[in-house]
């Protein structure tokens, strides 16, 4: 039988492998809200089995399950049969797009990245009261949700970097657009470009980014691969803060939440806890930590298409939270950030921050008591 | 008053940036106006802020979302927060379905109550100021 899609072609004998044996099914946190089986991964294969065998068409009809995937990586650590399942859900949603088939939402996301230099398609950049574009050692790049939805946190990581003495600058920073590929697009070539030749002008060797995503597009997208070629690194705020020693310290008990992107998509579990553990004797891990830990719903481009889902997944891992007794919840993306301050109910009174933005609040506050002693 | 397909009600004051007011009992309660309700699209968060947060006359106290647009709420006037919509909480998307209604969002504790003069009111300057607002975001429908 001829292959009609590039799922297919791809991802045939990966999608033939599921068993059906469910495991996704118990850390899917699409499924973990709806608790509906079309929407874990298994459904999903399902789904794209019977594609395969030409028992249904790959239409509209199917956009609720295949575009309603947060692209955690949860049901991947867990398959027996080794099924990457997100990489299936970015072709499958690519193949959708090619046929006309796509979510208002995310092809409302690709217009504006056409059209603007940010998801929000926003026209005011914050400036963060700082300049751009000079010359420095590090480019500091801040994101789409940094720069337009968690100004706050931003502000608090800049302050921190210039306390460290940090010797960086920001640069008119356009979206990485690596999430377009996510959602059935292809990365913003233009965007990508201007990016590249922003940071390569401040004659800076490293770029640390506050977001994770941006951290993987930049790591692993050939449109930036130039940064590599040139002998610039890219790391993520987590992997700066690590070598640091702290004057502070907090009583206040402290869990912390892995973001999808951040953990199962870069890796990143021992770092933001070198530096947690420096400045919080008091921490507490969730009961799903590392590896194995719940996603929030921000990602895949569910937060813009599915927001209600979305906040109910958030709902889920702030339960967790709850169930710690912990204080502060501190995560280092951005976009979990953002969702979790979103869902976070009034009578759930702990705090949630960044790993830089909570230590820079304490340096706040113990120069505020310096002061007053 | 309807304008061309907004529904603004008589008797209510209006601040610029589209949130409804209206004194009960002393307190003055806010709410989104169908403009603004029907630009947004579906409301998915409201920020609530503890009761108690000081509030200024056109200073933003809350946010709230639909989808990718972000929005702020502004103090109509000077007060202190007395009270929040908690049902929003859980279903922000009162805020769609009865704007004027079960989707109010606040309740102020005004400093002076005499400041609502500085707020829309007599039906000829709302008509004029939705009709402006109108024209102005016609591009972004």
């Amino acid at each position: 039988m001829e292959n009609k899609y590039d799922f297919e072609k791809k991802y045939r004998d990966q999608i033939l492998k599921c068993s059906r044996c469910g495991f996704c099914q118990a850390v899917c946190p699409v499924y973990g809200s709806t608790l509906r089986p079309a929407l874990n991964a298994r459904g999903k294969m399902l789904l794209l089995k019977e594609v395969m065998d030409e028992k249904i068409e790959l239409n509209d009809d199917l956009i609720e399950s295949l575009f309603q995937c947060a692209t955690c990586a949860a049901c991947v650590k867990d398959c027996p049969s080794d099924v990457d399942v997100p990489e299936i859900i970015k072709q499958v949603r690519k193949d959708m797009v090619h046929i006309g088939s796509c979510h208002p939402a995310f092809k409302g996301m690709n217009e504006v990245l056409q059209k603007h230099t940010n998801i929000y398609a926003e026209d005011e950049v914050p400036d963060f009261e700082r300049k751009r574009g000079q010359r420095a050692e590090n480019v500091y790049f801040i994101g789409c949700v940094g720069s337009y939805r968690e100004e706050e946190t931003t502000d608090a990581t800049l302050n921190l970097m210039d306390r460290l003495e940090v010797d960086y600058t920001l640069i008119e920073e356009v979206c990485c657009s690596g999430v377009l590929e996510d959602v059935g697009f292809e990365i913003n070539k233009d965007l990508a470009e201007r990016n590249v030749e922003s940071i390569l002008a401040t004659g800076a060797k490293r770029v640390i980014t506050g977001c994770p995503y941006c951290w993987r597009t930049f790591n692993a997208k050939p449109d930036y691969a130039v940064l590599e070629q040139r002998g610039v690194t890219v790391i993520h705020i987590t992997q700066l803060l690590k070598e640091f020693d702290w004057e502070v310290k907090t009583e206040k008990r402290v869990t912390y939440h892995d973001s999808c992107d951040l953990g199962r998509h870069c890796g990143i579990y021992a770092e933001p806890r070198l530096t947690i553990g420096k400045i919080a004797p008091n921490f507490v891990e969730m009961p799903h930590n590392h590896d194995d830990a719940l996603c929030c719903g921000a990602g895949g481009g569910v937060r813009g298409a599915y927001a209600k889902n979305s906040i109910a997944m958030a709902r889920r891992r702030l339960k967790e939270v709850e169930e710690t007794g912990a204080e502060v919840v501190l995560s280092d993306c951005n976009s979990c950030i953002h969702n979790l301050v979103n869902a976070k109910l009034r009578k759930q009174k702990f705090e949630i921050r960044t790993t830089a933005e909570f230590i820079n609040m304490l340096m706040d506050e113990q120069l505020k008591d310096d002061s007053i002693s | 008053m309807e304008i061309q397909g907004y529904y603004l009600p008589d008797g209510l004051y209006y601040e610029e940036n589209h949130f409804w007011v209206k004194e009960e009992d002393g307190l003055l309660v806010l709410g989104m106006d169908d403009f603004a309700q029907k630009m947004a699209g579906e409301v998915v968060y409201i920020q609530l802020p503890d009761e108690g947060k000081i509030i200024k006359a056109g200073k933003k106290f809350a946010k709230l979302e639909s989808g990718k647009w972000l929005g702020k709420v502004f103090g109509p006037v000077n007060g202190e927060l007395a009270a929040v919509n908690e049902e929003l909480e859980e279903n922000p998307g009162l805020i769609n379905e009865d704007c004027y209604g079960k989707g109010w969002m606040f309740k102020i504790r005004p400093d002076d109550i005499g400041e609502m003069a500085n707020l829309l009111h007599e039906p000829e300057e709302i008509e004029k100021w939705l009709l402006a607002e109108i024209e102005k975001y016609a591009e972004d429908k």
